[in-house]
């Protein structure tokens, strides 16, 4: 793998999480993950992955943080 | 930007703000009815008036807010699909705002023939809304309490269209007062379900979400997630058995019952103004207050419908109830409202702006759509019309000043979010003849090489 970046978006308002995860997107390479912490599933977030040739996991980890892990398809 | 991202989740712009730019002359409407009716509109709940100014923010205002805001919310919080949202955006979002002013008018003008044509516009518009809300609520792959409430809301919605359809089919066609059951006691239901089972439940289920989210608090506790929506409508549930039941037995333990989901309102009021202090940032924007004044109005209906069944000679004042309504209406409701509207409105900007792709120029950043100088504005003179309608309630005369502040308060609320609105159709307006300009450009150096 050639690295992980992180976004934080827990203390974040939106839409800044959303606006740093897209921002990402345009510069994430092949191999190389994304991972995002919110304290929400972001659907909007999950279709425009979708839709756009990403794949991503989300876990919800035990204090109530969502973490989802983005790389390319 | 980001020219190869799809946003396609998101239904069409136009769906929801219809209903957002509608809405609010429901209330300028019912501002300037009672500054017209003057001291007699709030004599008591039974007054013409009383009950045109109620409908006008309950359907009208509330309705059309909280329609347009499920045909948003539901593919964007939830991932639920809505069943072709254009298409039933603009049959119901035409079909209720009319049923909502026959039903109004047919009260101020005590004319059958309106309450008449509402009643089959209400059956077929909210009824066909909720069909296809109920179906992708069932549908959305989700989970957690936000789609469990959503669900009891819906469901709160078709027992208050049921019973109001009821109401005035027999205000409508047998206006000689020769109706068959007691309306007083319908009434009563029927404005349980629609305040507490609907509205009420609504605002709880999204507030799960966009409170953490949108004010960086905690979440809810996990069993008052639960407690309280179920609590809330087994206790309406229970209250509404005085239509089937009879006698003294049940009249002993209705205010029980009562008194036992005032108290889950009160402890959800509560919680929410508790986990707003413990918010991570100490960021204090207009969607925050309206929320902390819709909580402390929520707070104020408990105490004041505890306080007037402790004092029976209160609470059977014919001024009491209007005294609850406004507590609820413009207290909670328009309050939670207006302030979810101008966190939306920025927010839907900035997300179908996104969706254009490839723009040279960055779209105004979400803090620009909507400027925080006139929103605060109008919030102030919001929370004085409410000062000024309760203080009418208790001293008439304030009466005409308190209905002609609410208009202009609904007015200001229209003007900026149409403000907002022709920020985004200009940016939206540029940013296509920027790319008309640059294709053309292309096309042109091709055709030369």
């Amino acid at each position: 793998m050639a690295g992980q970046r992180v976004i934080d978006g827990r203390d974040l308002l939106p839409p800044e999480p959303l606006e740093l995860t897209l921002a990402a997107l345009d510069t994430l390479e092949s191999g190389e993950e994304l991972l995002l912490l919110l304290h929400c599933e972001p659907h909007p977030l999950y279709a425009i992955l979708k839709n756009n040739g990403y794949r991503y996991t989300s876990e919800q980890r035990e204090d109530g943080t969502n973490a989802i892990r983005i790389s390319k398809a | 930007m980001h020219p190869n991202l799809s946003f396609e989740q998101a239904p069409p712009i136009s769906v929801p703000y219809r209903f957002f730019l509608t809405a609010p002359w429901f209330g300028v409407t019912a501002g300037l009815l009672l500054a017209w009716l003057g001291p007699d509109a709030l004599e008591s709940r039974w007054s013409p008036g009383a009950l045109a100014l109620s409908h006008l923010l309950t359907v009208g205002f509330m309705l059309q807010v909280m329609c347009g805001a499920l045909l948003q919310f539901i593919p964007v919080a939830t991932g639920g699909n809505v069943w072709r949202p254009r298409w039933v955006a603009s049959l119901v979002h035409p079909i209720v705002a009319i049923a909502a002013l026959c039903l109004a008018f047919g009260f101020a003008l005590s004319q059958p023939l309106l309450i008449q044509i509402a009643v089959p516009l209400f059956a077929a518009g909210l009824g066909g809304f909720i069909a296809v809300v109920s179906f992708s609520l069932l549908r959305t792959p989700a989970h957690g309490m936000t789609i469990h409430v959503l669900r009891l809301a819906l469901f709160g919605l078709a027992v208050t269209l049921i019973l109001g359809i009821a109401l005035a089919s027999a205000l409508g066609w047998q206006a000689d007062g020769q109706a068959s059951w007691s309306l007083v006691l319908i009434s009563n239901v029927h404005a349980a379900w629609g305040l507490g089972a609907w509205a009420l439940m609504l605002v709880i289920g999204v507030s799960y979400l966009v409170v953490p989210m949108f004010q960086l608090t905690p979440s809810y506790p996990a069993w008052l997630t639960r407690t309280v929506p179920f609590g809330i409508l087994v206790a309406i549930g229970l209250w509404s058995l005085q239509l089937g039941v009879d006698g003294e037995l049940v009249q002993s333990w209705l205010s029980v019952v009562a008194l036992g989901g005032m108290l889950l309102a009160g402890l959800y009021a509560g919680t929410t103004l508790w986990l707003q202090a413990l918010r991570r940032r100490r960021l204090t924007d207009i969607t925050f207050v309206f929320w902390r004044g819709a909580m402390l109005a929520l707070l104020g209906f408990v105490a004041s419908w505890i306080a007037l069944e402790v004092f029976p000679v209160l609470g059977e004042h014919p001024r009491a109830a209007i005294w609850l309504g406004m507590l609820a209406l413009p207290g909670v409701f328009v309050s939670v409202i207006s302030g979810m509207l101008y966190k939306i409105v920025p927010f839907l900007n900035w997300l179908h702006l996104q969706r254009l792709g490839g723009l040279k120029v960055l779209p105004p950043n979400i803090k620009q759509m909507l400027a925080e100088k006139p929103m605060r504005r109008q919030m102030r003179l919001h929370f004085a019309s409410l000062v000024l309608l309760l203080g009418a309630v208790l001293w008439p005369p304030l009466t005409s000043l308190a209905g002609l502040s609410f208009a202009v308060s609904f007015l200001w609320l229209e003007w900026n979010l149409v403000g907002a609105v022709r920020r985004y159709i200009d940016f939206r307006s540029r940013a296509l003849s920027d790319q008309v300009i640059d294709q053309t450009h292309a096309d042109a150096s091709s055709r030369v090489s």
